[in-house]
């Protein structure tokens, strides 16, 4: 085993080969892309509340402005603070210690997806200094406005011209991401397959660690066609084949079917991280063994299977044929039971339980309710191929998706930060200041992602710079809601400072945690030191019990860490 | 206060329609699992005595509950196809009779509707041009014939409730019939560039006499 040395700023934040150096990397790497994110939500949201409005700090915002500022807050919140935050920060940080090891089975191989990952930001924020401004297509990037501003017509002079593109670039930074997060899955999947603790059978594994190799295999599962779309696409910006060109034989919908081949799955590559985090906090502050492990481990096998064969719920009034949508219809409102099934569960585990509501436990209650009230629940409406019809890109279908992927990305996160942070830095996170975050982030999430369901229904199409254009969307009580949402938006921006500056205050100055268990929790990275030594374990821990046993009715107290003997 | 813009078109309250069913189904279904969030959140707190149980739930007994969950959601999920599928038909898999016909393409940042010449059909040489202005005859089937000429627009009617994208290469036809007279907005619903906003046309529902008069006056231009 290694022993602990102090490292210097450049080894800590650069070089290190530790786990969770390079976790605490790849999460402030990702808290820069978030704040870029946030800002630009915060400038279009201003501008679609107040249109004529200077907004401060950005200036004026032209149309061009507006579509690039929408693109770019899509692709780095799905593909960076998504992806990375649930794929490589909580697979970092977690795995090793979890299964009781001393680190990643290739330190190395994971130094270098850190890299790459980093690349793949720098070629993301230079994509928004490119001669012709940044992209502007939505995030999605559909052929042919993803080859240039008008599509295969684009007038481009040069090699140069052609290459450094906003487009270019983004494409770049997208196939390097995925470089990088595959690099990283290999590594978390050998990792969990060969270093689990001695008696950490698979079926020992706490639920979170289950999650993420998971949501790893649907990853690597779904990605190749997108990988292989994206350099169509590149060649198709630079080399002037047509791939995606209906006049050259190629086909505009090819891309859709790539593109959603994996951005269906990614949506559960997403969301079963933090369903994971949730089944940890849950269980822990319920004092209770997490409800039905071996069912929800199934329903997610059988969900990650279904996930593979819903993508064309984004195309059905894409042109595809409308007898195959019948068919992708019933796919994805059959993918609601095992959702269903896994709520249901967690639910169970809060029943009869010892609630303590502690700041984890009060995000993650959060998140199963708004995911599943607001952001399951419309998905049936979405999922319906006729409503579709009708609700297909509007701000209905923004809502929904906001519903579902803030409370699991930014909810189950927050949930992961104020469980784990103790451990991984020896200090506690300020409680009064985790309280007012937390409820003004509920509230203001609420008070922005609502309207947009009503604003939906009123038929506001979306990514449209001026709704002024458009009588009917301006009709009372419509540009209300849009004050609303705008004005809760910029709050809930606001308030995740109070946040910033309590991870930053109590990572340097919070009171120090004497506890290595404060959790009274049984899984095996509270049974080493706060925060853990490189290497993680003084000595490699055995594991004779399962991760969940608490209140065990043989045991006098109500926990039973999984290496007690 | 209005949910939806006023419906006019013969298919637009059967959208509604599954909109409403589906959102009734799930308020019952929002309620139950409110209580069941709230029932153990509101009476189990910080209670430190020691009747909580240790269950497992493994087996098909203590998962009883959650199967009839899964089970009464699957009823739900499976009435709403069933109550869908005839309306998705009607809508996109059937064209009805036509009894008018044009082509509408988009191109940026334009609406261009084509409509038949003197001859009543179209993609023939008299066919007359009309820039984001689309006449249509009331209670009549019209044929749309969806195109575009560079990238991917998408046609959204929110008072016929009718969406389709528009991609280059395809010709897609879908069909529409008004049923109440006036101007309704037609938008571009996929993103298609820095004219995006900008994209919209006018649909002007006339009764048949003013629209043959309509169509005689587009001849004469």
């Amino acid at each position: 085993m290694n022993t602990h040395k102090k490292h210097g700023f450049w080894h800590r934040y650069f070089f290190s080969l530790d786990h969770k150096d390079i976790g605490f990397q790849y999460m402030l790497t990702i808290f820069l892309m978030v704040s870029i994110g946030g800002f630009f939500a915060y400038v279009f949201r201003m501008h679609l509340a107040f249109p004529d409005m200077k907004v401060p700090l950005f200036g004026l915002v032209t149309n061009k402005d507006y579509n690039m500022l929408i693109t770019n807050h899509g692709l780095i919140m799905m593909m960076w603070l998504a992806l990375g935050m649930l794929l490589a920060v909580a697979g970092n940080f977690l795995i090793p210690i979890m299964i009781g090891t001393d680190d990643m089975a290739f330190p190395k191989l994971n130094k270098i997806s850190y890299w790459i990952f980093l690349l793949s930001v720098i070629l993301m924020i230079a994509s928004f200094f490119m001669p012709k401004g940044g992209l502007g297509v939505g995030w999605t990037l559909y052929p042919p406005l993803s080859v240039g501003d008008f599509g295969y017509n684009t007038p481009y002079k040069s090699f140069a011209d052609r290459f450094f593109t906003a487009n270019t670039f983004v494409l770049l930074a997208i196939a390097f991401e995925f470089t990088s997060l595959l690099m990283g899955g290999i590594n978390f999947f050998v990792t969990t397959l060969n270093k689990r603790a001695k008696g950490m059978s698979l079926l020992k594994m706490p639920m979170v660690v289950w999650m993420i190799n998971i949501a790893n295999l649907l990853f690597m599962f779904s990605v190749g066609p997108l990988v292989a779309g994206t350099f169509m696409l590149l060649l198709d910006i630079n080399v002037g084949t047509g791939f995606y060109d209906a006049y050259r034989g190629g086909d505009p919908l090819l891309w859709e079917h790539l593109f959603w081949f994996f951005g269906h799955p990614e949506v559960y590559v997403i969301l079963l991280p933090p369903l994971g985090i949730l089944a940890e906090i849950i269980s822990v502050n319920s004092r209770k063994p997490l409800f039905g492990y071996k069912f929800i481990l199934t329903l997610t096998l059988i969900a990650a299977v279904l996930s593979t064969m819903v993508w064309a719920h984004h195309q059905f009034v894409a042109g595809i044929d409308p007898r195959a949508a019948t068919v992708f219809s019933i796919f994805t409102i059959i993918i609601s039971l095992p959702f269903a099934g896994i709520i249901l569960a967690y639910i169970a585990t809060l029943w009869k339980g010892d609630l303590r509501f502690t700041l984890p436990m009060k995000w993650a209650l959060g998140a199963v309710a708004l995911f599943t009230l607001l952001g399951g629940f419309t998905g049936l409406h979405l999922g319906a191929s006729v409503f579709d019809i009708y609700a297909h890109d509007t701000s209905f279908v923004v809502a929904h998706f906001h519903y579902t992927l803030f409370p699991t990305v930014i909810f189950g996160s927050f949930a992961a930060i104020y469980f784990w942070f103790s451990k991984f830095s020896g200090r506690k996170l300020n409680q009064t200041l985790g309280n007012l975050h937390f409820w003004l982030t509920f509230i203001f999430f609420n008070g922005f992602a609502f309207p947009l369901f009503l604003l939906g229904l009123a038929g506001q199409h979306r990514r449209i710079a001026d709704y002024r254009q458009f009588e009917f969307l301006m009709q009372d009580p419509l540009p209300l809601y849009r004050k609303i949402a705008t004005i809760s938006a910029v709050i809930l921006i606001l308030s995740q400072f109070i946040f910033l500056f309590n991870f930053i205050w109590s990572l340097k100055r919070g009171k120090k945690e004497t506890e290595n268990n404060p959790w009274q929790a049984n899984t095996l990275e509270w049974q080493t030191s706060s925060p853990p030594p490189h290497g993680n374990f003084k000595v490699y821990p055995v594991v004779n019990y399962g991760p969940y046993e608490y209140n065990r009715p043989d045991k006098d107290k109500d926990f039973t860490p999984q290496n007690e003997i | 206060m209005k949910i939806f813009p006023e419906n006019a078109s013969s298919y637009g309250g059967e959208v509604d329609f599954i909109f409403w069913l589906i959102t009734g189904v799930v308020a019952v279904a929002s309620v139950i699992v409110i209580f069941l969030l709230l029932y153990p959140v509101l009476t189990r707190r910080r209670k430190l005595t020691k009747t909580q149980r240790y269950q497992k739930g493994e087996g098909f007994r203590n998962l009883r509950l959650i199967y009839l969950g899964i089970l009464l959601l699957a009823i739900a999920d499976f009435f709403f196809l069933y109550k869908e599928g005839p309306t998705w038909t009607k809508i996109e898999e059937t064209l009805p009779d036509k009894e008018f016909h044009v082509a509408i393409i988009g191109r940026q940042w334009l609406w261009e509707i084509v409509y038949p010449g003197p001859d009543g059909k179209l993609y023939t040489a008299d066919d007359v041009k009309k820039i984001n202005q689309f006449y249509m005859p009331v209670n009549s089937v019209v044929h749309m014939d969806i195109q575009s000429y560079d990238v991917i627009h998408s046609v959204f009617i929110p008072n016929a409730r009718f969406k389709q994208d528009a991609l280059p290469g395809r010709n897609i036809t879908r069909w529409v019939k008004m049923t109440k007279t006036g101007t309704f907005p037609l938008s571009c619903a996929e993103i298609c560039g820095i004219g995006h906003a900008n994209m919209k046309a006018t649909i002007i529902v006339q009764n048949k006499e003013d629209f043959k008069k309509t169509l005689t006056k587009l001849y004469k231009k």
